[in-house]
């Protein structure tokens, strides 16, 4: 595949500081935790060089960005470098007179909230006590200032039977237009606590179930690019490819399901660049000292990163023989990496063979 | 359109080379791109305030053996476009 120029976006970790500690949080215990925040200056900087490499948008991230002290003159160096951008945040810090001025700027996509429950006992069990006042307080100051408010509800045992409430919440009682899901993955802190986080296999039946089913009841408007939604529907299409033996459609039968190398990069908090924000153990170099273009187009990690999609998945023992191998994409790197040691693996935490052989039940169709 | 006109780039407007043979101009402000071909960036490059399009269109012969004969048709309407979609303006005399 071709690679562009210079890559399309970038997620900055522009704090390592966070005001929760969400049992499953994917930044802190990995690599991306870091022991230092950049200062404004080497930010302002970086963003000079990303105009100056025609980059359109930044998500910022963290940690929790909105912990930034110097948050409106970092967000005043994006507009000025001609950028877009967006956030990932929990929402517990976002004021009326925070959301105003993001709005003001015309410039913000959106501020992606974390919304675990429909009450507090069943957000807080994860994110901290208080947590969820304060983060439906955040979402109601983005919607009265009319700023897009993304909201996403990650699922994990504690939430997992709540699901229909929690999509009532969100779309009727806040009217949101949607929101998205995924599931407490094996990053970070959820490796600590994996046991108490992570749905088992006849929980994951169940939240593709559910999840599903208000997909008929509320249509187009619940989204997933993983967890158990992004994964029934995969998984949907991979059976159905099986019992007709449809033929496999591009990337399909080998280690092709992750296209981010080709469009984004990330950084980390220290300034470190990085293939993704899931990747922060492959350093790639440093903002400000290398060049990012160079870095883009040049690195041999992100080369690698990229070859991978090249990969076919016959080549792997437990593969081979599996009944969906022709349609199967081997599914995200940093899973991979976190639960096998090597990113050029499938990853096992999407493996419908694995899934099924744990007693899964692939959700039925309507 | 008047050939003396000279079109002068929005200042926001990102051009994005992504592909030797594929560009995109992007407003940020609405977030909207607009796919362009080599010879919309050649133009987009000269749309400076100082030249004008009958000058760019001069240029663009003199780059390309093959510019077809409607070369000066098709760089005023792609300015018009351009134009239309407010990613460039005139330069007032
Ligand atoms: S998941 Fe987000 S909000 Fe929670 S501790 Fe991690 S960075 Fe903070
Ligand atoms: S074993 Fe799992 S990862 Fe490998 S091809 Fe089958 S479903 Fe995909």
């Amino acid at each position: 595949m071709k690679v562009m120029s210079t890559p399309r976006s970038l997620e900055l970790a522009i704090t390592n500081r966070c005001n929760l500690r969400c049992s499953y949080c994917y930044h802190f215990g990995s690599a991306d935790d870091v022991d230092r925040d950049l200062p404004t200056a080497e930010w302002l900087q970086f963003f000079a060089e990303l105009k100056e490499c025609a980059v359109l948008d930044v998500t910022l991230a963290g940690g929790e960005p909105f912990l930034r002290e110097d948050l409106r003159e970092l967000v005043a160096g994006i507009v000025a470098n001609r950028m877009r951008f967006s956030f990932l945040s929990n929402g517990t810090l976002i004021t009326d007179e925070l959301a105003a001025f993001l709005r003001n700027t015309g410039r913000c996509q959106g501020v992606q909230v974390s919304i675990d429950g429909e009450a507090p006992a069943v957000h807080d069990a994860a994110r901290g006590r208080g947590s969820f006042d304060r983060a439906i307080a955040g979402l109601k100051a983005l919607q009265r200032n009319g700023l897009p408010a993304l909201v996403r509800v990650t699922i994990h045992k504690h939430n997992v039977h709540h699901l229909a409430k929690i999509a009532r919440l969100l779309l009727e009682e806040y009217e949101l237009p949607s929101f998205g899901t995924n599931a407490a993955s094996y990053l970070g802190l959820c490796r600590l606590n994996a046991n108490d986080l992570q749905l088992n296999a006849a929980e994951r039946s169940l939240a593709m179930e559910t999840l599903l089913e208000l997909d008929r009841k509320y249509p187009g408007r619940i989204q997933a690019t993983a967890g158990p939604l992004a994964e029934a529907r995969m998984w949907l299409e991979m059976e159905r490819a099986r019992q007709t033996n449809a033929p496999a459609t591009s990337g399909q039968g080998c280690l092709a399901s992750c296209g981010g190398v080709f469009n984004k990069m990330a950084v980390r908090a220290d300034g470190v660049m990085t293939p993704c924000g899931q990747l922060p153990h492959i350093e790639l170099g440093r903002i400000n000292r290398d060049s990012l273009r160079d870095v883009w187009q040049h690195h041999p990690e992100l080369q690698r990163l990229r070859d991978r999609q090249a990969i076919p998945l016959t080549e792997f023992a437990y593969c081979r023989g599996c009944e969906y191998v022709a349609w199967c994409r081997g599914n995200c790197p940093a899973l991979a990496y976190t639960l096998t040691g090597d990113d050029a693996n499938p990853s096992p935490d999407a493996c419908l063979k694995r899934f099924l052989e744990d007693g899964g039940r692939l959700p039925s169709e309507r | 359109m008047d050939t003396n006109a000279k079109p002068i780039a929005n200042p926001s407007v990102v051009l994005r080379e992504e592909f030797d043979d594929c560009a995109v101009l992007f407003d940020p402000d609405t977030g909207e791109g607009y796919a362009v071909n080599p010879t919309g960036v050649f133009c987009w490059k000269r749309f400076d305030g100082r030249h004008t399009l009958a000058e760019i269109t001069a240029e663009l012969r003199a780059a390309c053996e093959d510019a077809p004969a409607e070369a000066e048709q098709n760089v005023q309407e792609f300015s018009e476009e351009l134009a239309g979609k407010g990613l460039i303006g005139f330069e007032v005399q």
